[in-house]
């Protein structure tokens, strides 16, 4: 009898054992998919530690849906369309995330659009600003995005442009790639509206060791401010060419200068160059800017805004796991088509990082960000400041 | 824009001929091909690099060590893609030396990173301007260390010893096996001669370039081109014609369009191999019977 009591007592303290994990309610996973290998890889770092500081602060208030935490799932893109698309799958049908952030490339990002709208999951991308990826033709359609488009971006260089440097002459420098083609699409229809045509148009491909000649025939053809769309790497070469042929004229960029080691690369001659951003770390910070430099300095080391490498990937995707927080809470469900419904409806205000969104989307607009949104950033002793 | 414009064309022509010349030392003296020329260019900048930049080393020791690397290389090719295959009388060592190419390009990736970084130079700051056409200092000494050691071959070539013997291996191997010269060391020293160039030019053009794995492809296919129109057996030959393809390519970007520039260089190449194969500076090959 006391044999079988003692029995009885030990099934019941393994049974409350073997139950513990259970009364701790299934966290709700959430994928990255982005390169966080390869020559991209900081792009990757960055946006991951922009979500999991979001995660992590959305947990310790209690996490979602009645105490289910926030879990992040990251899987490597390479940069390359096919993985993209591999791994998409992947993190819908075997890790079942309620939704996916997305990275730097655009291909990836366009390959990928089809494969959400057939799982029926929202993605959000961080990054990639090409314009179709989130104008794309889809009904519903399941690709938001809290980053740069390009369209909108050429809006806000042509007014800039326009209106700052009350410049008339534009000339356009563009890369021979898809992107640069995206963007004379952009440019020429933006200065259309304000009835200027570019002077020139001229290319470059990668790795093109000397950028005179393209720069001549702008200067040739009386342009008075240059519209840069480069990388790094060329954009520098774009600097140092300039200096050579001693023309002094205003570059107005893309972000694509952002990336890369320009500053390293161009030294002085960096200094004055403007491009866009969606956010800087430098100067007065909001709250949300006070706790993100904090966390990143707690957790990943980063000394000061100076240190914050690829900024706009850490910024957006910060704000884009809250708004995906909010709309999973609206929906009270992690169903891929309720939380995209909850997305384009949002209903609360979120005071984020990089603004106040009221209503960030709508069934025509899935972009959290337009040219409104957007600021313009100088180089400044190797540092990139806001322009005042 | 004249002169902006030739003044830069004529600084890139002499790198493509440097590096030319490279293609045409392992031809004289074995008929086979360093595909990976332009790999090379890549391999001295990145050496120079991370021994001067990252390690700190003095100047003059990081351009010792780079030439040295240079030139390992070159054998390093010669042993493992080339000579396997030429004995075997196969052409194989022409995918075997672009292979190589693209392993080191790799290794570059891994070891240094994808980003371009920069090679710090006091003569690649601030332009000077001759003519009115700004220029920076180190785009002048382009062509004067081209051309120094261009002359600096030829010297070796016609007044050293061992330059003879490697002059008669390209004249008639055979001959010169049975005379006595070793003609698999010759091979060996024309490739690692040939990567010392190559090296040069990446020691020379990473100021301006930037440094990073892919710098050199392009380079080393232009002055593929460039060693096809001054002819493969013809140094003389391939010196003209790299200064005029970085001439040529310089005004069709400047006066007809930037996107024209590549077309016209190659087109002049499959132009040269249709109307004159053996090149500019080439002798037209006696038809043996």
């Amino acid at each position: 009898m006391r044999r079988g009591l003692l029995t009885l007592l030990v099934i019941v303290a393994l049974a409350a054992l073997a139950g513990a994990p259970t009364a701790q309610p299934a966290p709700i996973k959430v994928g990255l998919a982005a390169a966080v290998s390869g020559g991209s890889a900081a792009s990757g770092e960055a946006i991951k530690r922009g979500l999991q500081i979001a995660i992590d602060e959305v947990n310790a208030r209690g996490g979602l849906l009645g105490g289910r935490k926030l879990e992040l799932v990251v899987r490597d893109d390479e940069g390359n369309p096919q993985k993209g698309v591999t791994i998409a799958r992947e993190l819908v049908e075997r890790e079942r995330v309620a939704a996916v952030f997305g990275g730097l490339h655009t291909t990836v990002a366009l390959a990928q659009v089809p494969v959400w709208h057939e799982l029926a999951t929202p993605y959000v991308g961080t990054w990639a600003a090409g314009t179709n990826i989130t104008r794309n033709g889809k009904k519903p359609n399941f690709v938001f995005r809290v980053s740069a488009n390009d369209d909108e971006v050429d809006k806000f260089l042509v007014r800039y442009a326009a209106e700052r440097l009350k410049r008339g002459r534009p000339g356009l420098l563009l890369e021979n790639t898809a992107w640069g083609q995206s963007n004379e699409a952009g440019l020429t229809k933006w200065f259309g509206e304000r009835s200027v045509k570019a002077v020139g148009i001229e290319k470059f491909n990668w790795n093109d060791p000397d950028m005179s000649p393209q720069l001549l025939r702008l200067k040739q053809g009386g342009a008075d401010v240059v519209m840069l769309v480069a990388n790094a790497p060329e954009g520098a070469q774009v600097v140092k060419s300039k200096a050579k042929v001693g023309w002094d004229v205003p570059i107005v960029s893309h972000w694509g200068i952002s990336g890369g080691r320009f500053a390293e690369l161009t030294g002085e001659l960096s200094e004055g160059v403007v491009f866009v951003q969606t956010y800087s770390f430098f100067g007065k910070q909001n709250a949300r800017g006070e706790a993100v430099l904090k966390a990143l300095r707690d957790r990943y080391g980063v000394k000061g805004p100076e240190d914050v490498t690829a900024p706009v990937g850490t910024a957006n995707a910060y704000d884009a796991l809250h708004l995906v927080a909010l709309a999973i809470e609206q929906a009270k469900s992690t169903d891929g088509a309720k939380v995209r419904d909850a997305l384009e409806e949002l209903k609360a205000e979120y005071a984020g990082l990089i603004k106040t969104y009221k209503h960030p989307f709508t069934s025509e607009q899935h972009d959290a960000l337009t040219e409104r949104d957007y600021i313009m950033v100088v180089w400044k002793g190797g540092k990139i400041v806001p322009v005042q | 824009m004249l002169v902006q414009l030739a003044v830069s064309g004529l600084a890139l022509g002499s790198m493509y001929g440097l590096v030319a010349l490279g293609y045409h030392m392992t031809w004289a003296t074995s008929r086979t091909l360093n595909f990976s020329q332009g790999h090379v260019v890549m391999v001295g900048a990145v050496v120079a690099y991370a021994a001067h930049v990252a390690g700190g080393w003095p100047l003059a020791a990081a351009v010792a060590v780079t030439l040295l690397a240079a030139a390992a290389f070159g054998l390093v090719v010669e042993r493992i893609a080339v000579r396997p295959f030429f004995r075997a009388g196969s052409p194989v060592w022409l995918l075997a030396t672009i292979a190589l190419g693209i392993i080191v390009e790799n290794v570059a990736m891994l070891a240094f990173g994808k980003d371009a970084r920069a090679f710090p130079s006091a003569l690649a700051l601030k332009p000077v301007f001759v003519l009115g056409a700004g220029v920076y200092p180190q785009e002048l000494l382009l062509p004067v260390v081209g051309v120094a050691l261009m002359g600096a071959t030829q010297l070796f070539y016609h007044r050293t010893f061992y330059g003879r013997q490697l002059k008669a291996v390209a004249w008639d191997s055979e001959a010169a096996g049975l005379m006595g010269i070793d003609v698999p060391r010759a091979v060996a020293v024309s490739y690692a001669l040939s990567s010392v160039l190559a090296g040069v030019a990446g020691l020379l053009l990473a100021p301006l370039l930037n440094v990073s794995p892919t710098m050199g492809t392009l380079i080393g296919l232009k002055a593929f081109a460039v060693a096809i129109i001054g002819g493969l057996t013809s140094a003389a030959g391939i010196v003209v014609a790299g200064f005029l393809y970085g001439l040529v390519e310089a005004l069709v970007a400047g006066y007809v369009s930037t996107g024209a520039r590549e077309i016209v260089g190659f087109a002049v190449v499959i132009a040269m191999l249709i109307v004159r194969p053996w090149g500019l500076g080439g002798a037209r090959p006696a038809r043996r019977v």
